[in-house]
């Protein structure tokens, strides 16, 4: 098959949902899987995430990209995505063979979305410490996300949290449209969510 | 298992005079299968989908390249495969005198899509028709804007 650049998957959520930490357990299961991977992060004036996702020695560290996004974190993946773009374009350029670009939105609101022009597919994080009610509130976020991730599932008992009420009410805001939980602490879950990955953006046989 | 067809690049448009013959050929003689889209899926570049003929298709085309309804997305003796984008329903919504302007401010706040006509505002329904609503109530019941259709 010719290549036109890898496929590129946003991830976005509220600050500290576990985005990171998602990324950071999808990367082996990712490779597992033979995708051949690169990773953007955003954060608001630092590269925070990058450093840190270099750290773990998951990915060599030219594949990490950081793009700092500013004041407005959503801005850089809906109004004007065009740095990252721009870093995904890189990326395609030094690694011909890539597969797959995860990139990692700043932490932002319930609100925020991604361009169709900067992904492929995205899907938004929220935890369960951030409370059941997350779902009722029908943020963009959590209503137009292509697959929406509940982590910190092992949380659940500590915040007075029942999880299958939560899933069936993030089910229904998202009129059935696909809803995974995990635990990124104990990488649970996470199976899921790479094929789910895989079988929306990559080729692989009906 | 069957393999998907990899669409990589759009073969022009079904009204093109000399696409428009193929297709004509091979409706006669094969058939055009149909690639439906919703209208706020039309910016997609990479995704899995099946014709209305049950065949499997992987589009993957360049960053640079838009879908756009009667694209011809592939072609073969007996067989073609065209997109169609599904109806884009719009909320037709008339401001009062004075509304005009908090609308617009709502309307660009909720990041809706719009277009203008004839003193409306016109509001591309990507999501179920109840939620742009629920949005509109207090504007409404200020008497500042009224729903159309
Ligand atoms: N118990 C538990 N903790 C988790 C889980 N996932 C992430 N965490 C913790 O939650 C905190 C935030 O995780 P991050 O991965 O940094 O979250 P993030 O969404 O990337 O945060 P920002 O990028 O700053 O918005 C860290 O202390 C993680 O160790 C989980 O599944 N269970
Ligand atoms: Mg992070």
């Amino acid at each position: 098959m010719r290549k036109i650049g890898a496929a590129r998957i946003g991830i976005g959520g509220p600050v500290g949902s576990g985005k990171t930490a998602l990324v950071e357990r999808l990367i082996p299961a990712l490779h597992k899987r033979g995708v051949d991977l690169a990773v953007i992060t955003n954060d608001l004036v630092t590269h925070e995430d990058a450093e840190r996702l270099r750290r773990t020695n998951l990915l060599a560290p030219e594949r990490i990209l950081a793009v700092e996004a500013g004041a407005c974190p959503h801005t850089v993946i809906r109004e004007d995505p065009t740095l990252n773009m721009e870093a995904a374009d890189s990326l395609d350029r030094d690694f011909p063979d890539l597969d797959l670009i995860l990139i990692e939105s700043g932490g932002d609101n319930l609100a925020s979305t991604f361009s169709l022009d900067l992904v492929d597919y995205w899907l938004f994080v929220i935890d369960v410490a951030g409370g059941d009610d997350i779902p009722r509130k029908r943020g963009p976020g959590v209503i137009q996300s292509d697959l929406l991730v509940i982590n910190k599932v092992d949380l659940a008992p500590y915040v007075g949290v029942t999880l299958a009420p939560m899933i069936r009410e993030a089910s229904a805001a998202r009129a059935g449209r696909p809803v995974l939980c995990t635990n990124c602490r104990a990488n649970e879950g996470i199976d899921a969510v790479a094929d789910a990955l895989c079988a929306a953006v990559l080729y692989q046989a009906a | 298992m069957d393999q998907p067809i990899v669409i990589e690049a759009i073969m022009g448009s079904q009204t093109d005079p000399t696409l428009a013959e193929r297709l004509h050929d091979i409706s006669h003689h094969g058939v055009v299968e149909v690639l439906f889209v919703e209208p706020a899926d039309l910016p997609r570049r990479r995704f899995h989908s099946h014709t209305d003929r049950g065949t499997a298709c992987f589009v993957s085309l360049p960053r640079a390249t838009q879908l756009f309804d009667g694209a011809v997305l592939h072609l073969e003796n007996d067989r073609a495969i065209i997109l169609r984008v599904g109806q884009q329903n719009w909320l037709r919504l008339r401001p009062s005198d004075d509304g005009a302007m908090e609308l617009g401010y709502l309307a660009g706040n909720l990041h809706w899509k719009v277009r203008f006509e004839e003193g409306c505002l016109m509001v591309a329904l990507d999501r179920p028709v109840e939620e742009y609503r629920a949005r509109l109530v207090d504007l409404q019941s200020a008497g500042k804007v009224s729903v159309v259709e």
